[in-house]
């Protein structure tokens, strides 16, 4: 299970969250918020999957090409999210 | 411009992930650079998080194979390559490009 | 009395009763995020919470990890305690709910990026 397997290696979330701490400040603040409501929708590969890595990979690399995130993102940052874990299962789906 | 052109969201949705494997088949090349090439291509609503997206679908359907090289600039980037599996879908896309496009243009042209 | 106490009662074990001694010696910081991190977790588990032992032991190591590289909190769980352990203990509220979470996340962004730009 995702975020559980996350904490259970201790050393790769402490080392995720350090490269989420050194995005830029508006990238920070979305990736927050995403990372918020995917913790609340709970698609079950969120770490396996490679949701919240991946994410952090592509901000990492539109924050180096001097991007804004919302240029990155689309305006409608949920769009893009739920676009992301589209096909993949959420425990808010099971319901 | 003439053409109202600046919404084409809806009508590329089903199109735009072939057009992606098209870009990839041409040669390895990363998500930003992707989005750049269909923005110059005229399609100047294709965001970088779309085309994230897809990539992101294209990988798990292990349509692409992904290799992170280092960048002058940043982080190190994802690069996509076809695998033999993408090969065999973008051929699919445009066999099936060329049929719905060509019975479009039959219809329009009124002997459909 | 503990809140662990509080919650678990006579059905304390001895999984609970380290845990809860591990937690004293946390700084006092790491501590309330342990105790909210529990409650939580309670509020998705099982009564007695036996099959929350591995998760809490998780939390608890990373909060452990963290005070001892001098990272704080927020830093390892962020500010939303409710949304990590419902993640954590693999749950989350109904899907009708998401709609609702869909724009507050929107909303969210919209505000902090304004007041981020001044």
């Amino acid at each position: 299970m995702g975020v559980r397997d996350l904490i259970e290696g201790k050393k790769q979330w402490r080392a995720h969250v350090a490269r989420v701490k050194a995005l830029p400040p508006d990238y920070r603040i979305v990736y927050d918020e995403i990372q918020r409501y995917l913790f609340k929708v709970g698609p079950v590969d969120l770490i396996d999957g490679g949701v919240l890595p991946g994410l952090l990979d592509f901000f990492e690399e539109g924050a180096a090409a001097g991007r804004r995130v919302l240029d990155v993102t689309g305006a409608d940052v949920a769009a893009f999210v739920d676009g992301l874990i589209k096909g993949s299962p959420t425990y808010a789906d099971a319901d | 411009m003439g053409l109202a052109v600046d919404d084409l969201t809806e009508m590329l949705k089903g199109t735009l992930e072939g057009c992606v494997l098209e870009i990839i088949s041409r040669e390895e090349t990363y998500g930003y650079a992707i989005t750049r090439r269909l923005n110059d291509l005229g399609f100047t609503d294709v965001i970088d998080g779309t085309v994230y997206t897809i990539l992101l679908r294209l990988e798990r359907n292990q349509l692409v194979q992904v290799t992170k090289r280092p960048s002058e600039v940043g982080p190190p980037r994802k690069f996509y390559a076809l695998t033999d599996a993408g090969r065999q879908n973008l051929a699919t896309f445009w066999t099936k490009w060329r049929y719905v496009s060509s019975r479009i243009d039959k219809l329009k042209e009124g002997d459909a | 009395m503990s809140f662990w106490e509080a919650i678990t009662g006579s059905d304390l074990t001895r999984d609970w009763k380290a845990f809860e001694a591990r937690a004293q010696a946390l700084p006092a910081d790491h501590r309330v995020a342990w105790e909210q991190i529990g409650t939580h977790l309670f509020s998705h588990g099982s009564f007695t919470g036996r099959n929350l032992t591995p998760i809490a032991d998780a939390a608890l190591g990373l909060l452990e990890e963290a005070s001892a590289e001098g990272q704080g909190v927020h830093e390892v769980i962020g500010d939303d305690i409710a949304g990590f352990s419902a993640a954590l203990a693999g749950e989350a509220g109904a899907g009708n709910y998401r709609d609702r979470w869909r724009e507050q996340l929107n909303r969210n962004v919209a505000r902090k990026l304004a007041r981020l730009g001044g």
